[in-house]
Formats: C-alpha cells, structure tokens, sequence
C-alpha cells in the first residue's frame, strides 16, 4: 500500500476508526488520513477473502502486487468502487441472504464534494444534494450535503437498502472526506426535491 | 510477495526470521522500525499483536456489525496468548480499534485489578503503545466483562462487550441454525412463551443477568452477562457499543442513539435489581452493589464499579454525569425506583 502512499498499519487503522465513527453516525463527514479516501478505504478493507468490482487501475495493480485482489462481476462483488454513480444499477448489487444479511454489498461511491451541515459547498449549486439521514446512529434526523451524486441514485440507493435487513452499505468519500450511509438509516433528499421522501 | 509493502505486513512468525535483517539496517524503513526503536511492541510481533490480515477481517464484521444493529455477524475469530472464553473476542475488537494515541481500559466485573483484566491491559500497552488508564472517563476504549461501568459514557468513547454466548434464543433452542432461521425471521415467539412461562411460574421475570433485548425492534440481542441494571445503559446511549465473542466467532453492536428494549410484557413491565443496603466503602446508594462476605462471616455489599467507588469514597456528591457538560444525563436505573418504592419498598429486589 506504500505504492499509494498509505502505510499499511497504521493509516489503514485511523481509516477504520474514520468508518466506525462514519457508520455508527450516519450523516456525519469524518476524516480519512490519506488523500482520496476512496483509496484509504479500500486499503483497509480489501484483500483476497472478499471480492472487488471496479477502483481505479493503480489501486487494482497495488492491491494485485500484493495477492489482495480477487475481481467480481458487479453483482457478486463484496466491495464496489462506484465512480460516481452507477446507474441505478446499485438495486442489483448483492443484499445478503435473510439468514445471512451481512453478506451484502459494501459500495464506496467516489463524489465531488461533502459537506457537513453547516458548511456550504462552493461551485455549482445545481449539483449540490442536501441529504438527509434518521435511524440508528442519528438523534432525530441529520443532514449533509453532497456534490456529484445524482438524486436518481439517492433514490436508487434507498430502494437497494429498503428489505431491511437485507441491502447494501454505502459509504460516499470525497477527497480525505467520507460519510457513512448503513442500511439501517432512512434516507431521503432533503433539498431540490423536498415534498419527496425517497426512502 | 517481493514487495516492500508485503514484508511489513507479513506474519508475526516471518517477521521474526527477518528480525536480524532489520536490525542491521541504518536507515527505518517502516512504523515497526521506529516503534522498536522507541522500545515499544515485542521483537517480531506487529503492532497491536495482529497481523494486518487478522484486523482486516475483524474491522470488515465490526464495521458490518453496526451497519445491522443487533445481528450476529461471524468473522474469523483467530488463537489468541490465552483460552477462548477468556475475553478473546473482546481483545481482537479491541487491539482492531486501538491506536497511538487511545487511552485503554479493561474492565473484569467492575474491577480494573482482576489478573484477566490486568493481563489484557498489559497485552495492550506492550503491543499497541497505548495509554492505559482506571478511569473511566478518560479512557477513549474500554474492554469489558459483564459489566458497564457507572458514569456515563460520551460520544468519543467505545464500549467493547466480551460475550461468551451470543444469542439470547439459546435460552430457549440450543440449536444455532433453527435460531438463525428465527432471527432471519424476526420469529421470537419461543422467547415469549418461555418468558409467559417463567411469569406463569415465579410471577415474575426471573432472569438475573443477560437480559433479552429488542434492537431497534428488529433483532433480539443478548446483551452479555451484565446485570439488568446496565441494560437500560444500552437505550439512547451516546457511544458505541461493541460486542465479541472469540470462541462463538460473531460481532455484533448497538450504535449509540439506537433503540433497545428489553423484552417484558405490558402487566410484567422490566425491573431491575434492588438493594437496600449501601456501599460499605463510598455510601452509594444508585450504584449496582456486589454482595461480599468476609472472613469474619459478616456480609456486606460494595460498589462493582470499582474505579467509581474510589471516587465516590473520596467525593460522596459525585454524580454520574459529573464529567459532562449537560446536567441529568439520563444513565442508568433511578434511584428510588418509582414503582417500587411506591408499591412494595423495594423489597422484591
């Protein structure tokens, strides 16, 4: 992982400690140690007992070198590296079984921009989603802005984790920034489309 | 396999047979040539004792495990320097999270002192480089057995359950798989008919600790052997709780603001225990008491909350939330117990 200037003990730990506090606070922008997080994120959790679709060509090759990488077809995959939207496709990446739950897919969506609540995002408003999150984690409701994720996806996302407990777990990571979005959340687009609960 | 990258993360035991290679080299090439260097760690071993491949596997269910609050997720659990069943779960959770700059506190039925707590305490600092402290406050992880400790826990903190039986319906069913089947399909009726049973039978709930617990009425969870005073510590809390059971191979968790109910019927509403002593050491009154004999044959109760009852022994006033910003932090049962004391004096405790 020095390839992509991440070492591999302890970024990769700081990096988790970002996703527990990510996934345990949905909603919330935590912080990954290296730059982009998407990287960081797969770093520390690929190697050859899951299977990866999709990431970038340097992080495959770093991965390859070091016997961590075993592929699958987007449907199959374990972890997903989504360059930014996936077309609604995400309904179809795998959910689990019932019995099994935890088997579903874990996708990492590579964005433009986050934002916490109260910081605006700078650039094109037309492209900049308030998001917002309730369930567990989240004391009442708790909203973020994202740029570069489509609210077809949104909607796409949401349906894809509606059979709870089955579904899929989405973290979104944007430069050394990254939010977690846990099936167990209720998600919708607060902004844009505000009469339209898409979860 | 050649690569630089490869070598740190390989095996302790690889690791070893190159120990004399990376002595002689001059210039450090990795964190594990500083930290031995500083005198941190042991020769040959990573840091945090597990290797890279072993943490990969555990934070994948940890991370799994508070996506479904409640569920049971296996991983691979792996031999640990002492018996399963000895708190091998927690200590890979534990050594998974646990970083230069925590603060680490291990907890063994409310004391700091026990040899399993001490040991694994230990374990932590040699390998790991952290802090340890017997202050719950200032601990960012705290490994526990069977308890969760008095004051209240905040949002930077993260609570790590060793767990020796996971799931709350082998009460009931021994078979593992006719139990994941249940939960599969959030079927609990068993559960309830045994619990319709024990009321039928006693008049109330005997269950003393691992109280069955709903999950963000989903899952039912078994929240480890802490007594049913801590249960209702689970509801609404602020910080994450972590749950690991090293011989059973499964995580499971409960982020904070998540809701947990202990199961209990409208007529048969859940309670927790009574004392009417207090402490002997500190005077407490709304902690949960231990019962301790001594030599002399007389019986007496004590705080289980150790590092607590010190401070308590030293400020009686201290309150619970003494160490937050906001006052009436809701933790833990009310003393008096409002349904007791009105009713039967808090005899039935």
């Amino acid at each position: 992982m020095r390839a992509l200037d991440i070492d591999p003990v302890h970024d990769t730990r700081e990096t988790f400690r970002a996703l527990v506090d990510a996934t345990s606070r949905p909603g919330t922008v935590e912080q990954t140690p290296t730059t982009p997080a998407v990287h960081a994120v797969v770093a520390t959790l690929v190697d050859h007992e899951v299977t990866l679709h999709g990431g970038g060509d340097e992080l495959r090759t770093t991965l390859g070198r070091e016997s961590r990488l075993d592929t699958a077809p987007f449907e199959d995959a374990d972890v997903v590296v989504v360059d930014g939207h996936t077309d609604g496709r995400v309904t179809v990446a795998k959910r689990g079984s019932l019995k099994e739950p935890s088997e579903g897919a874990t996708l990492v969506y590579e964005v433009a921009d986050l934002s916490a609540d109260t910081e605006p995002i700078d650039g094109d408003d037309d492209q900049t989603l308030t998001l917002a999150v309730s369930g567990p984690g989240v004391p009442d409701t708790r909203t973020f802005g994202v740029d570069g994720l489509p609210a077809t996806e949104v909607e796409a996302i949401a349906e894809a984790q509606s059979g709870y407990p089955r579904g899929v777990d989405v973290y979104l990571a944007a430069d050394d920034r990254v939010v977690g979005l846990p099936r167990s959340v209720d998600l919708s687009v607060a902004s844009d489309v505000p009469d339209e609960e898409v979860a | 396999m050649t690569d630089q990258t490869q070598m740190h993360e390989t095996s302790p035991t690889t690791e070893a047979t190159d120990n004399e290679q990376q002595e002689s080299a001059t210039t450090p090439t990795g964190v594990s040539d500083l930290l031995s260097e500083s005198g941190a760690g042991m020769a040959g071993y990573n840091y945090a004792y597990l290797d890279e491949h072993t943490k990969r596997e555990v934070r994948r269910g940890v991370l799994k495990a508070i996506s479904l609050p409640g569920h049971q997720v296996p991983f691979a659990s792996r031999e640990m320097p002492l018996a399963r069943g000895w708190g091998t779960g927690g200590i890979q959770a534990s050594l998974s999270l646990l970083g230069p700059a925590d603060t680490f506190k291990v907890i063994d039925q409310g004391s700091d002192e026990s040899v399993n707590a001490a040991n694994i305490r230990r374990l932590a600092k040699t390998t790991a480089d952290v802090e340890t402290t017997t202050d719950t406050t200032e601990a960012s992880v705290i490994q526990t057995r069977h308890r969760i400790p008095e004051e209240v826990l905040t949002d930077e903190q993260i609570l790590v359950l060793q767990v020796p039986t996971t799931d709350a319906l082998r009460r009931v069913d021994g078979s593992d798989d006719a139990n994941r089947r249940r939960h599969a399909h959030k079927n609990y009726s068993k559960m309830w008919v045994a619990l319709y049973e024990n009321v039928v039978k006693w008049d109330e709930i005997q269950i003393s600790a691992r109280y069955p617990a709903m999950v963000n009425g989903r899952y039912l969870m078994d929240p480890s052997p802490i007594p049913r005073w801590d249960t209702t510590k689970l509801n609404d809390a602020d910080s994450l709780f972590l749950f690991a059971a090293g011989r059973e191979a499964r995580i499971y968790a409960v982020p904070p603001h998540t809701d947990v109910e202990p199961l209990a019927f409208e007529d048969r509403s859940f309670q927790v225990e009574r004392f009417d002593e207090s402490c002997h050491r500190c005077g407490s009154t709304d902690t949960y008491l231990t019962e301790v004999t001594g030599d002399d044959g007389v019986t007496r109760y004590a705080c289980n909350d150790a590092s607590f009852c010190e401070k308590r022994a030293e400020h009686p006033d201290l309150s619970k939330d003494h160490h937050l910003d906001e006052d009436d932090v809701a933790w833990g049962p009310e003393t008096p117990d409002p349904i007791l004391s009105d009713e039967t004096g808090g005899e039935d405790a």
